[in-house]
Formats: C-alpha cells, sequence, structure tokens
C-alpha cells in the first residue's frame, strides 16, 4: 500500500485539486478539502498544513482552526475498523456504560484509542439515531441495535 | 407460478435489528418478492415481515428465522390495523411511512406526491406565504419560529442569490425523525425545498446531513438525481441545484449560522444575530435555514391548504408533532399525533409504560438542552406553550425515558460534560461555564463537595441561561437545574458533612 501522506508529510495534488474551490463562491472551502483528505486517506496529517494552506489559498492558522475544530476530523491514522459507542441519552438510559465496558475489556483499549495492531480503533458518538433499538454500536458504517455486553466478543469478533 | 410479495422496511434501525438477515435468507425462495419500503416506526416490533392477505395486510413482528416457514405459508400474524401504536396515531407527513419504497417516484406521485408543488407554481408568491401563515406552522427544528415570516423575509430581500438550507444536523440525542425522513421519504423533502427555492426566489439548494448518517444522506443524493433526471429540478426556467453536504460532528453546527459557517468551510462558531440568515446568511445571501421536518411539512400545507393544517393541534401549537420516543419503554417509536395530547397519555398510550422489570424515574423531553420531568409533572400537554411555560421546550420532540437505576448526579454531570465538549466557545458563561459546572457535578460525585457548591452550582447555571449568545449555553444547564429539583436527595446525600 502506498501512503500518499509518506514523502515528508506532502499529499498527492490531486488530492487537493478539487477541493479549493467552492462554488457558489471562490473562496476556499477549508472544511471540505480536509473532509476529501480523510475520504481518501483516512487521516488529515498535520504536518500536511502548510501544504493544505499553498494550495487553498488560506492561511496555515485557518487550516489548523478548522482541523482542531471538528470531532470527526482525525490528525492520527485509525486501526483498520472504526468501533463507535454511542453515549446519547437513549442508549445511556439502556446501559450503554455496560456496553462501553465490555468494549473496553475485550479490546484492550480506552475511548479514543487504537489497539497495538492496528486493527481497532474505539471512539464514542452521541446519537446515531438508533435510539428506538438502543443501545446502539457502530462498526465502520454497520450499526447494531439492542447490543447486550454479551454479544461484544461476537460481534467484534466478525471483523478480525 | 404464484408470487408471494413480503415487505420489509429499509430503515437503519430496523436493519441494526437484523431485518437484512432475514432478506438475504428469503432471497432465496424462489417464488417471494421481497420489496423493501421505508419503516413505520414501530420500531419495537422490528424486524416486522408484511404480506398482503385476502383479509388485508397482515403483520409479522418481531420475527426471526425460524418464523420465515410459518409466514410464507400464511401462518399467524396479525392485522396491521389491530397495532394500537399505528392504529392511534395521525399520520400525514408520515403517512407514506411503511407503505412506499423510499426512491421510487412513481408512488410519490401516486401518494398525492408534488400535488404542494403543483399548487405552489401557479401561486403567486405572498398568496404561498399567506397559506402557510394560516396554517400557523412553525419550525420543529428547536427554535419554533413561524415559517412564513422567515420566508417573507428572503422573498422582500432583493438579492441575485438566495439559498435554501435545509438543517439535517439532527444532533438532539433521542431524535431521530429527520433520519427517517431522508431514508423513507426523500422526494417529500425535495418538494418541500422546491416550493420553497420557487416561493422566495432561491437559486440553489443545500442539505447540511449529520455524519452519522450515512444511509440517509445516500438515500437523500439517489432522489436528488433521480429528481433532476426527471426534470423536476427546472424551476421558473432554471435548474435548481441541490447538494448533500456532510457535516463532521459538531453540535453546535446544528445552531443555523454555525451550521452556514461549516457549510462555508470554516469552524463551526456562531454568529451573533441580526442579520438573520434570511436576511444575510449563506455567503451573506438570503437563505433559508429550515430543519428536515419543517421543510417536509409545507408539501401537505400547499396541497390540503393552510386552514387543514391550522385545524389540527392546539391554539398556538398547530398540526402535528413528531414525537420519537426512546429510552427505558417498553414501545420505543416514531409517533405522529397532533399537538395537545399529555406526557403522561403519551407515555402510557404509545410507550406502553415502562421496559420489563423498569420503573420509571423521569422523562426527558427536547434532547441535551431540554428538561427532565419527573412523575409529578407528567400531566403537561404537548405543546409550545405550556412548554414554555413549564420553562421547558419541545426541542425536536425527542423523548428519553429513564428507568429507577439512573443515577441523576452522573445524568447531570453527563450534560455539562457534552456541552463543555460541545461548546464553540464564542461566550465566557458557556466556554468557561460549563466546564466549571461539570468540575463541581465530578466533586459531588467524589464526596467531596458542601452546600456551598451547589449553591453555586445553580448560580453558575443562572448565568449560563442569561448571559449565552446561543441556546447551547442558554439550556444547556435546564437539563442539570431540573435533576437537582427534582431530585434534591440524590445530589445532597452525597455532599460532605
Ligand atoms: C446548539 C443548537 C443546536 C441546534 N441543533 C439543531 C439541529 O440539529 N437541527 C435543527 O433543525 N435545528 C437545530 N437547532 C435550531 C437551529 O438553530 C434553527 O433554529 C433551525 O434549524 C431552524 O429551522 P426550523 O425553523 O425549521 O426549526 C439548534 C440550535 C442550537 C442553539
Ligand atoms: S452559548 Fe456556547 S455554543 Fe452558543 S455561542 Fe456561546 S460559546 Fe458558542
Ligand atoms: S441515543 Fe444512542 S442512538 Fe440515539
Amino acid at each position: 500500500m502506498t501512503d500518499e501522506s509518506s514523502s515528508e508529510g506532502l499529499l498527492d495534488s490531486s488530492l487537493l485539486a478539487d477541493c479549493s474551490r467552492s462554488e457558489p463562491s471562490d473562496r476556499p472551502n477549508i472544511l471540505k478539502a480536509l473532509l476529501a483528505i480523510q475520504e481518501r486517506i483516512g487521516y488529515v496529517p498535520p504536518r500536511s498544513i502548510p501544504q493544505i494552506a499553498r494550495t487553498l489559498g488560506a492561511t496555515e492558522a485557518d487550516v489548523a482552526g478548522v482541523l482542531s475544530y471538528y470531532q470527526d476530523l482525525r490528525t492520527t491514522a485509525p486501526g483498520r475498523h472504526v468501533i463507535r459507542v454511542c453515549m446519547g441519552e437513549s442508549c445511556v438510559a439502556n446501559r450503554c456504560g455496560q456496553i462501553l465496558r465490555a468494549l473496553k475489556d475485550h479490546l484492550g483499549i480506552d475511548i479514543g484509542e487504537t489497539d497495538s495492531g492496528g486493527q481497532f480503533t474505539l471512539e464514542k458518538v452521541f446519537c446515531m439515531g438508533n435510539c428506538a433499538v438502543s443501545p446502539t454500536i457502530a462498526v465502520n458504517q454497520t450499526l447494531f441495535g439492542r447490543v447486550e455486553p454479551a454479544q461484544i466478543r461476537t460481534i467484534v469478533d466478525c471483523y478480525r | 407460478m404464484i408470487h408471494t410479495t413480503l415487505f420489509l422496511s429499509n430503515d437503519t434501525s430496523s436493519r441494526a435489528v437484523g431485518v437484512d438477515r432475514l432478506a438475504k435468507l428469503l432471497q432465496d425462495e424462489s417464488n417471494v418478492r421481497l420489496v423493501r419500503t421505508s419503516s413505520r416506526g414501530a420500531f419495537f416490533l422490528e424486524p416486522i415481515i408484511e404480506r398482503d392477505m385476502p383479509d388485508g395486510r397482515i403483520v409479522w413482528c418481531n420475527v426471526t428465522a425460524d418464523d420465515l416457514p410459518g409466514i410464507l405459508a400464511g401462518q399467524g400474524g396479525v392485522a396491521l390495523q389491530s397495532i394500537p401504536f399505528l392504529a392511534a396515531q395521525t399520520r400525514f407527513t408520515f403517512s407514506n411511512f411503511g407503505i412506499t419504497q423510499p426512491l421510487a417516484l412513481d408512488e410519490y406521485r401516486t401518494r398525492d406526491g408534488f400535488r404542494g408543488l403543483e399548487k405552489a407554481l401557479v401561486t403567486a408568491p405572498d398568496k404561498v406565504i399567506e397559506e402557510l401563515k394560516i396554517a400557523g406552522l412553525r419550525g420543529r427544528g428547536g427554535a419554533a419560529f413561524p415559517l412564513w415570516s422567515k420566508w417573507q423575509a428572503a422573498l422582500l430581500t432583493e438579492e441575485d442569490e438566495k439559498f435554501v438550507v435545509v438543517n439535517a444536523d439532527e444532533g438532539d440525542a433521542g431524535t431521530y425523525c429527520d433520519r427517517m425522513v431522508m431514508e423513507g421519504d426523500p422526494f417529500r423533502l425535495v418538494e418541500g425545498m422546491l416550493i420553497c427555492a420557487h416561493t422566495v426566489g432561491a437559486t440553489r439548494g443545500y442539505i447540511y446531513c449529520r455524519q452519522e448518517y450515512p444511509a440517509a444522506a445516500g438515500s437523500m443524493k439517489a432522489a436528488v438525481h433521480i429528481a433532476d433526471e426527471a426534470g423536476l429540478l427546472e424551476l421558473d426556467g432554471r435548474r435548481f441545484p441541490i447538494d448533500i453536504v456532510m457535516g463532521a460532528g459538531s453540535y453546535v453546527c446544528g445552531e443555523e449560522t454555525a451550521l452556514l459557517e461549516s457549510l462555508e468551510g470554516r469552524r463551526g462558531v456562531v454568529r451573533a444575530k441580526p442579520p438573520f440568515p434570511a436576511v444575510s446568511g449563506l455567503y451573506q445571501k438570503p437563505t433559508i435555514v429550515s430543519n428536515v421536518l419543517t421543510v417536509a411539512t409545507v408539501p401537505s400545507i400547499l396541497a390540503r391548504g393552510g386552514a387543514w393544517h391550522a385545524s389540527l393541534g392546539t391554539d398556538r401549537s398547530r398540526g402535528t408533532i413528531a414525537l420519537q420516543i426512546g429510552g427505558r419503554v417498553k414501545q420505543p417509536g416514531l409517533v405522529e399525533i397532533p399537538f395537545g395530547m399529555t406526557l403522561r397519555r403519551v407515555l402510557e398510550q404509545f410507550a406502553g409504560g415502562m421496559a420489563s422489570g423498569s420503573r420509571f424515574k423521569a422523562a426527558q423531553v427536547g434532547g441535551p438542552l431540554g428538561s427532565l420531568f419527573p412523575e409529578s409533572k407528567l400531566d403537561i400537554p404537548i405543546c409550545y406553550d405550556a412548554f414554555s411555560d413549564a420553562g421547558a421546550i419541545l426541542g425536536h420532540g425527542g423523548i428519553v425515558v429513564y428507568d429507577d437505576q439512573t443515577d441523576m448526579v452522573e445524568l447531570a454531570r453527563h450534560f455539562m460534560a457534552f456541552t463543555a465538549d460541545e461548546s464553540c466557545g464564542k461566550c465566557t458563561p458557556c466556554r468557561i461555564g460549563s466546564v466549571r459546572g461539570r468540575e463541581l457535578l465530578e466533586l459531588v460525585q467524589a464526596g467531596g463537595a458542601t452546600t456551598a457548591d451547589l449553591t453555586l452550582l445553580s448560580d453558575l447555571g443562572d448565568t449560563m441561561k442569561t448571559a449565552s449568545l446561543c441556546a447551547l449555553g442558554g439550556r444547556a444547564p435546564y437539563p442539570v437545574l431540573t435533576a437537582i429539583e427534582h431530585f434534591p436527595h440524590e445530589f445532597k446525600d452525597r455532599l460532605k458533612m
């Protein structure tokens, strides 16, 4: 696999080509550009901020500001699978704390961490709109509802 | 060969409890045709399989793989009309749910789709706005602002470009009706946007969709594409493009001005108002920012008339409300009813009481900026006036029920931590206050707090309420302060002597 962010933090210029203009304005849309980069390589390497700023015609401070503001923008590579556990109120009412504990125990990592093999990243989220069948977890884009702590092992191990 | 047609929902929550697994098993049956519809919203019954039988639509609930042979043989099941959760509702905005296939344009048309737009196209803009005024439609995203006056302001502001922005950030935990609309009846949202664009003279539309809703965004993109191919986006002689833009996980980006900042690609920080977006919004152009449900309600108002809408609900809360019930109840799901029923009745009649083995402790209405209602306060009618008189909000219609195992101090800390995480940082009461509030509650949890600390917490809450720029800081204290008000012993018992 070639890592597009490898050579001294420089991104493939095609990555940024589409993002430098945002119709109908001619000002750069920084968020759109950062999301596009993340979509392609999984995260936004902070060392590429100067290059992004230059390509977009924005200041480095502006790019860094947007990058740090949004929770979904990552600055490190995630594991191969991202597991998100919902901590929204309907899931709280339905004991998501137990689900979180089961996940932490099984994966051996805390929220915001990636396991040593780089397989799983554990994250929390506030509501996935799946409240009527809570508690909820998501593995990548797949949602699981009415999750019981005892199911965690089976669900996770399907992705190993 | 005789074909059996089975109907299964394709909604995210139906899939999260195994509908796809059943669909896969059924795919191998040679004479079975599967139709994937939107969801009826009776999620407690999912997975559901439906089938038309000589006596009408029959429904099998909480289906497992073992039930499939019986379903194929036509054994068992219950009549659709016999499900009280559904029969007792008044479905208008959700009238197609569980019936149509979300992306079937012909099915949408057959069920009165685009009748509202047709009407709007032959009606003068000020008459359309008059109709909305008669209808009494107030925004469903939380602030309950009358829709007609926004449209009026945008119409009267002369500009070469104007925008329609649908707020699909649906940030309140415990709410999911916007997701259902986008996944399940996307043409209704497109129709509402077109009516708005035609009326105020907008040139471009956006749907700002939260990142947690990939299926909703996918369905909207597909629907916009289909509508475009069918020539439906041709409006007043030019194309009205609609873009679906994904958010990046910020709650405050649901606030309309922060949303516009985010749409322009910057940090989602709240702008001071005025100017209001309807006059100066996206790129300083007149912009209607409206919630998904608000926009999706417009087509029926145009099709049936404002007076029809005004005939539903209560004096100052016209129409229906989409309640989204979640938490520790027997029957979580979507309930569309006219405004006015009491919270207690909703919990009894629709939520069906508590999940087995659980006892009621409190209901939270209106998301993380809403209030907690203990048993003694449940007789409040669900309408804007009664809620504002009680210092509460209906917000986006989410109801989350907690049982007696819920630790109110931990819940209060949870809310303050959420606000501290999500504050945009523009004003001090919210930015600093939420962090101080969280710290004080952590001190209570650790057994190190005194009565003076609780007083400090309540003073802090009052400052946030009065001095914050937007409703995040202004309303964040409510769940915390109502927790202390209604369950004082839980806090006092943990104080240092
Ligand atoms: C912190 C905060 C979060 C909000 N989140 C949302 C949201 O997720 N969805 C929404 O439609 N409105 C949200 N609003 C309300 C919007 O600011 C705005 O009032 C609404 O989009 C207008 O649409 P409506 O008139 O159709 O309700 C939020 C407001 C605040 C203060
Ligand atoms: S109240 Fe909070 S979220 Fe709202 S503008 Fe102030 S700091 Fe930002
Ligand atoms: S609160 Fe967890 S899915 Fe909504």
